[in-house]
C-alpha cells in the first residue's frame, strides 16, 4: 500500500492535475471578454493595475473592507500556507540548512527550520479551524455552504494534522529531510526505489502524501480553483480606463457671458 | 402572478406583449430544453460568467455587503447563493464534477420551479455590482443576473415594465411612449417655467443641427423636471450650440436590463442613427445610471461600426467648466443641507465619482458625504428597473431600500425635514421619491443638475 501511494499514485496524481488544469483554464480561455465591465475607480495604468493585484494577493484588500472579522482568518491562513509551501521546497532541497546564505550556523538553520515550520503549520492548523468554526456558526456562512464545502476543510485540516503530527513527535512519528530529499529526487527522475528505504515505513508520512494527492487530484475540479479563478477575474475587472477629454466643441463661455446668453431681451441679451 | 410558491415575483408581460418586443415565448414543456441551450451558449461566450460559476469559495463575503439580502434576510439574495440558482444547474449539466458527484457539490437537474426561482430572485437583484466590490477575487454576480435575465428573455419571461419599456422605445424613441409634438410641447413649457422662476431664456432646440446632441432621460421630461431644466440653463449658460434628437429622448436603455443582444444594440444602433443624420461632434448623457453605463461601457463593443463621436456625461462637462472657474456659481442658492447618493453604476461601473462631488460642492452651502460611499454606496433598491408597482412588489422595494434610509438618516440632513437628497440617476429618483415617505426621512430627492441650474449667477 505505501509503495502504491509514494511510488505509484504520485504519477496518476500529476497526470490528472495537469490535464485537469489545462481542461479548466481551456475552457476559461474559450470563453470571452465580451464588454468591458472594469470596475471603478478606474486604474489609469499598467502599474497601478499591477498595484491593484499585489494589493489583492498580498493583503487580500478587498474582503479587508467587506468582511474584516473573515479576513483575519484567511488571511493567516493563506499567508500561513504560502510560508509551508516554500518552507517545504527550501527545507527539502537545503535539508533545513538554507538560512546560512543569510549567515547562520548549520546547526542554527535547521533550527530555525524546524521552529517556522512548526509555528507556521500550528498558525494554518489554527485559521483552518477557524473558517470551519464560522461554517456552522455564522448563518449567513451556514446558508451559502454545502457538502463540498466542508469536505474541503476536512481534507485540508487533515493534510496539516499529520503534518503537525510529524512536526511536534519528529523523532517518534517524523521524518527528517535527507531520506524525502532522496525520495522526491528519485521519484523527479523516474526511478524506484528500493522496497526498503525509510519513507516507507514512516506511516504517517505516507498518510500525508496521501491526502496532497487527493486534493491535487481534485483540485481542477473544484473551488481550489480560486487560485486561478482570481487573476482570471481580475484580468476582466481591472483594467485600464482612459476617460474622453472633456470641453465642449465650441464653447466660448466668457463670450457667451459677455454677450448676456439667456438674459431676457429687455435686460440687453440677444 | 406576483407569488408563486412563497415567491415573490413582478407582474410578467402577456405573450403578445413579448411579441412586441420580438420573442415568441416558449411553451411550458419545451422551457426546460430551451433554458440549458440558452445556458449553454451563454457559458461558452461570456469569460465573467464562467468564472462567477467556477471560482467562488462560498466565503460569504458578498451577503452583507447587499442591500437585498440586508433588507429581506432571504438566504437565496446572498450574491453566491442568487448565482447558485444557476450554479447548480451549470454543475449538473457543464461540469464533471457536478455529473459524478451531484449532490455533493450541490448540483440540481433543471425544472420549471427552477425557472420560476430565476425569474423572482434575478428580479430582486439590481446588478449594483456591490458583491463585485467585495468579493476578493472580483466575482462580478452582476453578470450572473445578466445572463439569468437573457435566459428568461428568450424563455418569454420578462416583467411588463420591462415589457413595454422595451417596446415603448422602439416604438418612440423613449420609455414613457412620449411622442414628437409631446416632447416639443413639454420642452416649451419648461422654457416658460425657467423663464417664471429664474428669469432667464433658455431655448431647447430639438432636431436642430448643432455641435453638441444632449441625451435626456425621458423621465425628466415628467417627473424630474428641474433636471431638465438644469441642464439647458447650463448649455444656454455657456452658449452652447446644443440639440435634443427627438428619436432618443432617452438616456436609458433597458437591454442593459433584460436583453444585452437585441433590444441592447437596437438602441444604440438608434443613437448612433441619429448623432450622424444631426451632424452633432460631440455627445452628452444627461443623469441615468444604468444608461450612462450602458452608453459610456458597451456602445464600443455593441456599435458595430466605428463610432465618430466622443460620448460624455453632463456632469463630467460641468465639472470641467467648473474647475477652469468658467462658471459663476452662487451655493447660497442651495441652503438647505444635501447629501449625495452616489448611484451605483456611476460608482462602480463608469467611475463618475470625483466630478459629481466638484458639481454640488460648487453648488451648495452645506454638503455631507454618506457613509460609506464612493465606490462602496449602497444602491437605493430600485437599481436596474425593479421598480415595480404591485402591492407585493411594492413591500419588497421598501425593503430593498432600508439600508439606504439607514445612511440617509445617519447623515442628519433629514433632521429639521428640510433636507435634500441628491441622486444623480432616474430610476435612483424614481425609487427614492416614493421611499423616503415610506421611511420617513425628512428629505426631498434632487438631481445634482437641477442644484447646478439653481446655483448659476447669470449677471
Amino acid at each position: 500500500m505505501s509503495y502504491f501511494i509514494l511510488q505509484i499514485l504520485p504519477y496518476v496524481t500529476m497526470v490528472v492535475f495537469t490535464f485537469g488544469l489545462l481542461y479548466r483554464l481551456g475552457r476559461w480561455a474559450g470563453a470571452r471578454i465580451v464588454h468591458d465591465i472594469t470596475l471603478s475607480p478606474f486604474p489609469q495604468s499598467n502599474t497601478q493595475v499591477l498595484g491593484i493585484f499585489g494589493a489583492e494577493l498580498i493583503f487580500f484588500r478587498s474582503l479587508f473592507s467587506s468582511d474584516r472579522a473573515l479576513w483575519v482568518g484567511a488571511w493567516l491562513m493563506h499567508m500561513a500556507l504560502f510560508a509551508v509551501i516554500g518552507g517545504h521546497l527550501t527545507g527539502i532541497y537545503f535539508l533545513g540548512k538554507q538560512f546560512i546564505y543569510i549567515g547562520t550556523s548549520e546547526n542554527l538553520s535547521e533550527q530555525l527550520s524546524a521552529l517556522l515550520g512548526t509555528t507556521m503549520g500550528l498558525i494554518m492548523f489554527a485559521g483552518l479551524l477557524y473558517l470551519f468554526y464560522r461554517r456552522f456558526a455564522v448563518a449567513k456562512v451556514r446558508e451559502v455552504s454545502t457538502l463540498s464545502d466542508y469536505l474541503h476543510l476536512v481534507l485540508l485540516l487533515s493534510i496539516v494534522t499529520v503534518g503537525n503530527i510529524m512536526r511536534l513527535w519528529e523523532h517518534d512519528l517524523g521524518i527528517t529531510y535527507a531520506p524525502v530529499k532522496d525520495y522526491v529526487t528519485h521519484l523527479v527522475m523516474l526511478m524506484p526505489l528500493p522496497m526498503t528505504h525509510e519513507v516507507f515505513t514512516r506511516p504517517f508520512f505516507v498518510l500525508h502524501l496521501l491526502f496532497v494527492q487527493i486534493l491535487l487530484m481534485i483540485f481542477p475540479f473544484s473551488k481550489l480553483m480560486h487560485v486561478f479563478g482570481m487573476f482570471a477575474e481580475r484580468w476582466i475587472i481591472n483594467r485600464v480606463y482612459k476617460e474622453p477629454a472633456p470641453g465642449l466643441p465650441n464653447v466660448d463661455v466668457q463670450a457667451a457671458r459677455r454677450a448676456g446668453l439667456g438674459l431676457p431681451s429687455s435686460e440687453g441679451g440677444v | 402572478m406576483p407569488k408563486y410558491k412563497d415567491m415573490v415575483q413582478p407582474v410578467r408581460a402577456t405573450d403578445e406583449e413579448m411579441r412586441h418586443i420580438h420573442i415568441d415565448p416558449v411553451p411550458d414543456d419545451e422551457k426546460c430544453e430551451k433554458a440549458l441551450q440558452y445556458l449553454d451558449e451563454m457559458r461558452k461566450k461570456f469569460r465573467s460568467f464562467v468564472l462567477a460559476m467556477e471560482s467562488c469559495v462560498k466565503c460569504g463575503a458578498c451577503a452583507e455587503n447587499c442591500h437585498t439580502y440586508l433588507g429581506t434576510k432571504d438566504p437565496n439574495n446572498i450574491p453566491t447563493n442568487r448565482a447558485e440558482l444557476i450554479r447548480k444547474i451549470y454543475k449538473r449539466y457543464f461540469t464533471l464534477e457536478g455529473r459524478w458527484f451531484g449532490k455533493l457539490v450541490g448540483a440540481e437537474d433543471i425544472s420549471l420551479d427552477i425557472i420560476e426561482q430565476w425569474y423572482s430572485y434575478f428580479y430582486q437583484c439590481s446588478e449594483c455590482r456591490r458583491c463585485a466590490r467585495a468579493c476578493p477575487f472580483g466575482i462580478d454576480t452582476c453578470e450572473v443576473t445578466f445572463v439569468g435575465r437573457q435566459i428568461l428573455h428568450w424563455l418569454g419571461i420578462v416583467p411588463k415594465l420591462h415589457a413595454h419599456v422595451g417596446a415603448a422605445m422602439e416604438r418612440v424613441g423613449n420609455h414613457t411612449n412620449l411622442p414628437k409634438p409631446g416632447i416639443v410641447d413639454t420642452l416649451e413649457f419648461l422654457s416658460e417655467e425657467i423663464m417664471d422662476e429664474f428669469g432667464v431664456e433658455v431655448p431647447f432646440p430639438v432636431d436642430q443641427p448643432a455641435e453638441i446632441m444632449y441625451i435626456p432621460s425621458s423621465a425628466d421630461f415628467l417627473l424630474n423636471p428641474y433636471t431638465l431644466m438644469g441642464a439647458g440653463m447650463f448649455f444656454t449658460y455657456i452658449g452652447a450650440s446644443w440639440t435634443i434628437p427627438s428619436t432618443v429622448t432617452e438616456a436609458g436603455n433597458f437591454g442593459l436590463l433584460f436583453d444585452q443582444m437585441f433590444t441592447q444594440r437596437h438602441n444604440v444602433t438608434r443613437l448612433l442613427d441619429a448623432a450622424q443624420k444631426l451632424g452633432v461632434k460631440k455627445i452628452v448623457w444627461g443623469e441615468c445610471g444604468h444608461g450612462w453605463r450602458a452608453a459610456k461601457m458597451y456602445i464600443p463593443t455593441l456599435a458595430d461600426r466605428p463610432v465618430r463621436w466622443p460620448i460624455t456625461h453632463l456632469h463630467d462637462e460641468i465639472a470641467y467648466y467648473i474647475r477652469t472657474n468658467q462658471l459663476k456659481l452662487d451655493p447660497a442658492k442651495n441652503p438647505k443641507p444635501v447629501t449625495l447618493h452616489d448611484p451605483c453604476n456611476y460608482a462602480r461601473a463608469c467611475d463618475l465619482i470625483e466630478n459629481l462631488r466638484t458639481v454640488i460642492r460648487a453648488s451648495v452651502v452645506d454638503f455631507r458625504e454618506m457613509t460609506p460611499n464612493r465606490e462602496w454606496t449602497f444602491c437605493c433598491g430600485g437599481g436596474s428597473g425593479i421598480l415595480f408597482d404591485d402591492p407585493e412588489m411594492y413591500q419588497r422595494r421598501i425593503q430593498l431600500s432600508a439600508k439606504k434610509a439607514e445612511l440617509v438618516r445617519a447623515t442628519g440632513v433629514g433632521a429639521n425635514g428640510d433636507g435634500i437628497l441628491c441622486a444623480p440617476c432616474s430610476i435612483c429618483k424614481a425609487q427614492l421619491y416614493p421611499m423616503v415617505e415610506e421611511h420617513k426621512l425628512g428629505v426631498e430627492v434632487k438631481g445634482l443638475v437641477d442644484l447646478l441650474g439653481r446655483a448659476l449667477v447669470w449677471k
